[in-house]
């Protein structure tokens, strides 16, 4: 099998050899594949400087099976490298790509929300919230889409003001007024926070604060029980530029 | 339990070697044996001496074979002066252009979150303790201008700067010698973002 001029992007890149690499790579049509690039890493090689994470390529590889061998690269449009704290949402992204991403499964749709992502978060300094959104299409990609625009109990339509408890394998419950005061095993939020999600807006901090901490749950049983080392190093950074060691401990308690 | 021969035990130790496998590793051990023992020898003397002798400086962290290295024992260096490297091999480069008279800080590595490699797993505690001593004035961040390199000098330049430090990237631009033509498009759009008056 030859491929040719495929869009892609490196998730992860590793040395293979004295000159080559291992490459993993997210292209629009073939989804994540694994990839030799021969010779790669000598100093004359053609692509050693465009091989690199957050760069959209035009590539194409031979062979199929769990690594194919990597035939021809080249950067497609401008340089696009992030920088400061979006570099370690960019290392996010891939990580938690490379953790729920089966190779040879085919994922447009997320290929095209990455690459948006990417966009947003050179020019977007509320990662957060860039994130979030990102989270959201990677759940529906995959087949566990959030329900966000109502009760799952009796249909309605999500009220902005309206308390609900959120189960993630089933979606909002509005909650009774008597039940407020009363522990209930889903995540609690308020309406205007699942409106938010579902509109891709976030007006309050409060809503990104309930966005994250739906999202690390219903993240969590996809990811299983090993931590992602990009969100421990990302949370250093924070705390690094806060100048707040505790926030290292405290955002974590969020969702578990 | 031990039944593997005396020479199959070299092949393996040989596999050790980075980009060596099985192949490579026989070929090495034959040729030791058959045509060169007293190189043999040689290598073997030399790691023996090496592994016992050569340490990490302790205000480096470089390999030397001194507690201290001769560059941070010079009374010549600019002690307010540090520059931040990833390898040993990246301290010798820099320092062979001989512009540079302050002193180091090898990294042995760089970040990688993907990789499991986090700050403790290079080093940056004890950066961190060196800047703390008060003599930095300045730190030149010289990680290779990977994404893994500009991690790690974004998140060492954050470590400078909280400590009222002055943080600065080395530059990068056109190989001298180097034809524009022949120059990859990113390299040519740093060196014109970092252009100086001619
Ligand atoms: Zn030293």
């Amino acid at each position: 099998m030859r491929i040719h001029q495929q869009p892609a992007y490196v998730l992860h890149h590793r040395d293979y050899s004295e000159t080559s690499l291992l490459l993993e790579v997210f292209t629009a049509r073939h989804g994540r594949i694994g990839l030799i690039a021969k010779g790669a890493r000598r100093a004359s090689s053609r692509v050693r400087g465009i091989l690199k994470p957050f760069q959209r390529l035009l590539i194409g590889w031979s062979g199929k099976g769990e690594l194919a061998v990597l035939t021809g690269a080249e950067q497609d449009g401008p340089d696009t490298s992030l920088a400061a704290q979006a570099l370690y949402c960019g290392f996010y992204m891939n990580e938690v790509l490379l953790r729920l991403l089966h190779r040879h499964d085919p994922h447009d749709a997320l290929f095209e929300a990455y690459q948006n992502t990417l966009q947003r978060l050179r020019h977007d300094d509320t990662n957060e919230a860039v994130l979030r959104i990102f989270e959201k299409h990677l759940l529906r990609e995959l087949g566990y889409g959030l329900v966000l625009d109502r009760d799952v109990v009796d249909r309605a339509p999500i009220e902005a003001q309206a308390v609900y408890d959120y189960i993630v394998d089933r979606g909002p419950r509005r909650l009774a007024h008597l039940e407020l005061n009363l522990p209930t095993e889903g995540i609690r939020m308020r309406g205007a926070s699942l409106i938010a999600l579902e509109q891709e807006s976030f007006a309050e901090a409060a809503m990104l604060r309930d966005a994250k901490a739906l999202m690390r749950a219903a993240l969590a049983r996809h990811l299983g029980d090993q931590p992602l080392h990009s969100r421990k190093l990302f949370r250093r950074v924070v705390a690094t530029a806060t100048g707040d060691v505790m926030a290292e401990a405290g955002v974590d308690k969020a969702g578990g | 339990m031990n039944d593997i021969t005396v020479l199959e035990a070299l092949k393996q130790a040989l596999r050790r070697l980075p980009g060596v496998g099985p192949k490579s590793a026989s070929r090495m051990a034959y040729h030791l044996l058959e045509r060169d023992r007293e190189g043999a020898r040689l290598i073997a003397q030399a790691l023996t001496n090496a592994v016992e002798r050569i340490v990490h400086c302790k205000r480096c962290n470089n390999l030397s074979e001194t507690e201290l290295c001769p560059i941070c024992s010079s009374p010549r260096r600019d002690k307010s002066l540090l520059c931040v490297v990833e390898s040993p091999s990246d301290l010798v480069s820099l320092d062979q252009s001989g512009v540079y008279n302050g002193l180091y800080f090898v990294l042995m590595g760089r970040l990688s979150p993907l990789d499991g490699i986090g700050p403790e797993e290079i080093g940056i505690p004890r950066l961190e303790a060196l800047l703390d001593e008060g003599t930095v004035k300045e730190v030149v961040l010289a990680t290779n201008l990977t994404v893994e390199g500009e991690a790690t000098a974004h998140y060492i330049g954050d470590l400078v700067r909280a400590r009222r430090i002055k943080a600065s990237r080395i530059a990068y631009g056109v190989p001298i010698g180097g034809e524009l033509e022949y120059t990859d498009r990113n390299t040519l759009a740093r060196a014109l973002a970092g252009r100086r008056e001619a």
